[in-house]
């Protein structure tokens, strides 16, 4: 995967960062609280190498800070995790299906929500894309 | 047949020198009737014959019967390309062209203003289609004395009213708009259809955002900032677009809409399942692979961080963080980061820079961070909890 881009350089860099920390530590959690974990780990670095320019991940960072502090992290995660995952009927199509689903997407012109989402596609799919390759070279390091 | 004009006016009458020149092109025919085929003296001065042509036939035909200097059309000849005559045709007395009086037995500039003032209509029937190019060349004409040379210009009717548009747009970008202007212009100018959208993109630096108002279409305030906004919701679908797959095909804005949110849910469900993924997999994490996301130009980097160490900008802050990922994951100290956030007290980006570390640092729901594991860096994060929480 060539990525010579700095951002996702960093986004590549924090994420696997995280990823090592989650393993190191919550290697005793079931998987489901690991994966939590890590999919707040992919989220937050995600918006991390994005900047603080973009609304979308100063929303993101906001939203996740909120739940480190409130220490109920799983309650809010499962409700929007299963909104972005589950149900494509629930989420309301048109810009309102789009403003709930990009972060930070309620406080905006429409304007700016479509430009949001450009950057939000972006930066998710570079970010799959990094998640992949971990996935694929870890499997492949485990079958050796 | 071209003609050879140097205004020889003053420099007042330039702009309005211009609408005679134009018409010379129509009346050439009508004043050559009037010159006597055995007029051989060619214009010294292309300037001042053109002059005359801008007056009506028969103010000119007066003042070429003014005996003037009659110098020899020689000199003239030499510097500039000869008026031909025509001969054969009827005419009135031999003409001799004045030379170097124009300005005093110039005609009253009234004549010259009506000349100017009809210009654009005479400009907007003469070349619609050249005039819609838009911006063209600046025009060439310039005041200069009878005895110099100046190119000829026959895309003067067509450079006419985009000079006049342009000037008016300049005078127009101190008010709000200038929509009465360019209405105006707009009906003159019928033959310019495009919108600017350079006006619109540039517009975001601008104070007001100048459009020009297609034909046709109302040109209030209210509907041109409409437009705007409209052409600029247009570009931004038209990116995202490009960025689904698949959507170039689609037709209708709610249908790209349902798409794009289609795609956004796929990622997001994406990044689920891998993360579900990657917890299963035990990674022993081979910090290897990322080297070869690495670009050569990442080296570098890496001394001009030593040097610098603090980052203000977040630009350079995110280069210096490329660099350390550069150096590899191993080598690098994680006092690089907290160093930068504690010596950078701009607040976006210090409280930005905090942000990761105290996401990947204070949760030990959300992280399980094992301070006991971070060594040195330890006291310095607590500090910054401190001042988070």
């Amino acid at each position: 995967m060539e990525n010579p881009n700095p951002k996702s350089l960093m986004a590549a860099f924090h994420f696997q960062r995280a990823l090592s920390l989650v393993h190191r530590t919550a290697s005793k959690s079931s998987r489901a609280v690991r994966g939590r974990r890590i999919q707040c780990a992919a989220y937050a670095s995600m918006a991390y190498s994005a900047g603080p320019r973009r609304a979308w991940s100063r929303a993101l960072l906001r939203r996740l800070r909120r739940a480190a502090r409130r220490r109920q992290p799983r309650a809010g995660w499962r409700r929007r995790a299963a909104a972005g995952a589950g149900a494509a009927s629930r989420v309301a199509t048109g810009a309102a299906g789009l403003r709930r689903l990009v972060p930070g997407g309620g406080g905006m012109d429409y304007c700016s929500l479509l430009e949001e989402t450009a950057d939000y596609i972006k930066c998710l799919s570079v970010q799959v894309k990094l998640m992949q390759s971990i996935a694929d070279s870890a499997s492949l390091c485990g079958q050796l | 047949m071209e003609a050879e004009r140097s205004p020889g006016v003053g420099s007042g009458n330039s702009g309005t020198y211009t609408a005679e020149i134009a018409e010379s092109l129509r009346f050439e025919e009508e004043i050559q009737s009037l010159i006597h085929p055995s007029f051989d003296a060619s214009p010294a001065t292309g300037g001042s014959f053109t002059a005359l042509l801008g007056l009506p036939a028969n103010q000119a035909v007066e003042l070429l019967h003014e005996p003037g200097p009659g110098e020899p059309p020689a000199s003239a000849a030499a510097s500039s390309p000869v008026w031909q005559i025509r001969p054969g045709e009827q005419g009135a007395a031999p003409i001799r062209l004045p030379l170097g009086c124009c300005s005093s037995t110039f005609p009253s500039n009234a004549a010259l203003v009506d000349r100017a003032v009809r210009f654009p209509v005479f400009a907007a029937e003469e070349s619609p289609a050249s005039s819609s190019g838009g911006g063209g060349p600046p025009l060439r004409l310039k005041v200069e004395s009878p005895d110099s040379d100046s190119p000829p210009s026959l895309s003067i009717p067509s450079e006419k009213p985009q000079q006049r548009s342009a000037k008016r747009k300049e005078a127009g970008k101190s008010k709000t708009k200038g929509t009465t202007k360019k209405s105006k212009s707009t009906e003159k100018n019928n033959a310019v259809p495009k919108a600017e959208a350079e006006d619109i993109n540039g517009g975001d630096k601008l104070p007001y955002v100048h459009v020009r108002a297609r034909r046709g279409q109302a040109t209030d305030s209210h509907s041109l900032a409409e437009r705007a906004r409209r052409e600029k919701i247009n570009a931004r679908m038209k990116l995202l677009q490009e960025l689904v797959p698949g959507c170039n095909k689609i037709t209708g804005t709610a249908l790209v809409l349902d798409e794009i949110i289609n795609h956004v849910q796929s990622l997001q469900r994406q990044v689920e399942f891998l993360s579900m993924r990657l917890a299963a997999v035990n990674p022993r994490i081979d910090f290897g692979a990322l080297d070869s996301f690495l670009p050569a130009e990442c080296g570098p980097l890496q001394a001009a961080n030593g040097r610098t160490g603090v980052a203000l900008d977040p630009a350079p802050w995110s280069s210096s963080d490329a660099a350390s990922a550069a150096g590899g994951v191993r080598r690098l100290p994680p006092q690089q980061f907290w160093h930068v956030d504690l010596v950078c007290p701009q607040q976006t980006s210090a409280s930005w820079e905090r942000d990761p570390h105290v996401l990947l640092n204070s949760g030990i729901s959300l992280f399980g961070y094992d301070p006991a594991n971070s060594g040195n860096s330890v006291p310095v994060n607590s500090n910054q909890l401190k001042t988070e929480l």
